[in-house]
């Protein structure tokens, strides 16, 4: 990054902040449509669009790494995992009636506080930053791997750390569900039977 | 990968001891029969280019040597679903020699069997007295309309030059029944005329 | 000018290899499975040994009414095909078949996370067709897609970072480049896992729970006609062009071999990835279904082990020798 405010002005703008700007645009439409849309799956699979955008923004900014493990982490994985959990549930094709929550208001103020939030702390942090797209790129695997592994070596610890709480959670939890519907039905299944079948049959 | 399940594997050789066996060696078997069977010469028959190789019992279709019916009707008496049509009419032959008695002859006049009717069982074959009737490997006989597989004596007597000669008998085989009466027949005239034989000797 | 008729032609090119080499696999496929079970296979088509099958199957599908049930979802139906067919197109894109430049669609920086990302995209195609078909064969072949991607993707990344590691790169070039001929046993263990996560996540047989036609028809794709369903078959056999090609780059050495490394690199790669397509195409005669239990217990108690395993491994191994 360098401070070149100078050279570039909001009148006289480059291809890339151009296609930055309408993807910008995509992500944000298809994001809206995720929240608002009836219709489960769609949802879903709008939800790949505005991630895929995100991916895409993160390409324009040299982030090649970054961009790639978006699409491998959200759409690869997520997106699948949700539209797995949606296949399981009785989604209708079409509009489900009650996709819609009482408290969209609540929810509408907590996005809108949090968005202002969000754009006003990136806006003032950044303020006058230009990112030098033209030389060696900034966000190569080498750049971000560096940063991530020396500047930035403790928040990643801290939060493996969580995603290993939130992993041991839910295997305790669903251990504990397990052995309450074995209780409740010892009588008929033979203990230490295969759960894993039971899925398929 | 090597995954064999325990119950499939084969617990014990034939004397009784535990097999010991390699993680992966069945699957490594299944590759081997796969490639194995791959070098091999293929069974597939090319039919309309080249002409299958038939056994010389191959029931194909039903063929008439009709200089051997006496029209004794025992086939179309025999026939499961009544598919054989058979006429004739007597004819006397005048006596051979002079002051000898008249004969009468059955003279064959028709001989059809409906081949949309018959079932290949075979029966009519078994039982005719005076084999008139083969197995021919002939199968090239489709028609377009169901009237057309009624097939009359001649068609029937060209289907007799496509009957192949019966294979020989196996090493180990019981004699044929005519050779054995034969040849007891020319034992017991050995055994009765025993003098002529020392005599010329 | 110069510039844009190189990246015309360059993709001029993988659209060709994304277009003829899917078809080679298939045609192999017919003829080695034919054989394999002792008959002879298409034998009419084009006059010589049918070759020319697959070009008349085309021909067929183009011909097919192309049929959207009235309980569908239209769009999402409409446009699985694509999202499964797609992202192959771009993955080859990456595949570098020999040294040099000129050699690569593209080069990237982070070709490894580029392939794995993409290819787990196609697999969203499967669940979109799964779901928009209204049908339960077709839900029920959406639901074991999704569970097999998710007990896959984790061997197939742990693999393939195993690699990364060795090579010091996450740039698919950069990894053929650092390859010496001892990477062979020292990875070998990667290898197999990658392919084998590979190949279920293509849902090949013998992890082919999500299409298994005895019990569910043909899964998500049951209810497609036509050039749709030619498209989702079509990036079936893209996809093993995918796994094999990846697998060679990644674990075999690409363009590395005894001899001819310099101007003949390139048939390296082709043979290398020939080989593991006819594994491919080998290991579905050989081997029944898995059931969808036994498709999960081999992910995650043995590919998921072996491939920490592996990872363990390169990992001293390059503390030991660095």
């Amino acid at each position: 990054m360098s401070l070149a405010a100078q050279t570039h002005g909001f009148l006289t703008p480059t291809g890339v902040e151009i296609a930055f700007l309408l993807v910008g645009l995509v992500t944000f439409g298809a994001a809206l449509v995720t929240v608002t849309t009836r219709q489960l799956v769609h949802a879903a699979l709008w939800l790949v669009v505005a991630l895929g955008g995100l991916a895409v923004e993160y390409l324009l900014l040299t982030a090649e790494f970054i961009a790639w493990v978006q699409v491998l982490i959200y759409v690869g994985s997520v997106v699948v995992l949700l539209l797995f959990g949606l296949m399981l549930t009785k989604a209708p094709i079409g509009r489900s009636p009650d996709a819609d929550s009482g408290n969209r208001w609540a929810a509408l103020t907590v996005a809108v506080a949090a968005a202002t939030a969000l754009v006003w702390v990136v806006v003032d942090a950044f303020r006058a930053t230009w990112i030098d797209l033209d030389g060696a790129a900034a966000g190569s695997t080498k750049v971000t791997g560096a940063s991530l592994f020396q500047n930035w070596v403790l928040p990643f610890e801290a939060l493996s750390v969580l995603l290993l709480a939130a992993l041991v959670g839910a295997i305790v939890l669903s251990r504990r569900a397990k052995a309450t519907a074995a209780a409740s039905s010892a009588a008929a299944d033979a203990p230490g039977g295969r759960p894993a079948e039971e899925g398929v049959r | 990968m090597s995954r064999p399940s325990p119950d499939h594997r084969p617990s014990a050789t034939p004397s009784g001891r535990p097999r010991l066996s390699i993680p992966g060696s069945g699957l490594a078997k299944g590759l081997a029969v796969t490639l194995r069977t791959m070098t091999r010469k293929t069974v597939t028959e090319q039919y309309p280019d080249t002409q299958p190789d038939l056994p010389p019992r191959t029931r194909g279709v039903i063929a008439l040597f009709e200089e051997n019916c006496t029209v004794c009707m025992l086939c179309a008496r025999e026939c499961p679903d009544w598919c054989i049509y058979i006429d004739s009419h007597k004819e006397t032959v005048p006596a051979a020699v002079p002051g000898g008695r008249e004969r009468s002859r059955n003279v064959l006049d028709r001989f059809a069997i409906d081949f949309s009717l018959c079932m290949y069982c075979g029966i009519c074959i078994e039982v005719c007295p005076f084999d008139a009737l083969f197995w021919s490997p002939e199968f090239e006989y489709a028609e377009t309309d169901i009237r057309d597989l009624t097939h009359e004596r001649d068609k029937l007597r060209e289907w007799m030059w496509t009957v192949p000669a019966p294979p020989a008998l196996d090493p180990g085989a019981e004699e044929p029944k005519e050779i054995a009466a034969a040849r007891k027949t020319a034992e017991k005239l050995a055994e009765a005329q025993p003098g002529p034989e020392e005599g010329d000797a | 000018m110069n510039d844009a008729a190189d990246v015309a032609l360059r993709l001029l090119i993988v659209f060709a290899v994304f277009l003829t080499f899917p078809l080679i696999v298939g045609q192999t496929e017919h003829k080695v499975m034919a054989h394999m079970q002792g008959r002879l296979g298409p034998m009419y088509a084009g006059g010589f040994h049918g070759w020319a099958q697959l070009v008349a199957d085309g021909v067929k599908f183009a011909q097919k009414e192309d049929v959207v049930p009235s309980g569908a979802d239209r769009r999402v139906f409409q446009l699985a095909p694509a999202v499964a067919l797609l992202p192959y197109l771009l993955v080859l894109l990456a595949i570098p078949i020999g040294p040099g430049e000129g050699a690569v669609g593209q080069v990237l920086d982070a070709g490894i996370f580029f392939v794995l990302a993409v290819m787990g995209v196609g697999v969203l195609g499967s669940l979109m067709a799964g779901w928009a078909s209204a049908n339960k064969f077709s839900l029920l072949g959406g639901l074991r897609t999704a569970a097999q991607l998710l007990a896959y993707e984790l061997p197939m990344l742990l693999a393939a970072a195993s690699v990364a590691m060795a090579a010091g790169t996450v740039s698919l070039p950069g990894i053929l480049h650092a390859f010496h001929w001892w990477w062979l046993p020292w990875q070998i263990v990667g290898a197999i896992v990658f392919f084998v996560a590979g190949l279920a996540e293509l849902q090949r047989p013998p992890f082919d729970m999500p299409v298994a036609d005895s019990e569910i028809i043909f899964g998500a794709y049951t209810e497609y006609t036509g050039l749709r369903f030619a498209l989702f078959l079509l990036a079936e056999y893209a996809g093993i062009v995918v796994l094999c090609g990846l697998t060679t780059v990644l674990f075999l050495g690409g363009w590395h071999g005894p001899w001819g490394a310099e101007g003949l690199g390139w048939v390296w790669t082709l043979l290398k990835t020939a080989v593991l397509a006819f594994v491919v195409i080998w290991l579905r005669v050989t081997y029944p279904r898995l059931r969808e239990d036994q498709l999960q217990k081999l992910s995650w108690t043995l590919l998921v082990p072996l491939s920490l395993a592996q990872i363990a491994l390169t990992g001293v191994v390059k503390v030991v020798i660095s």
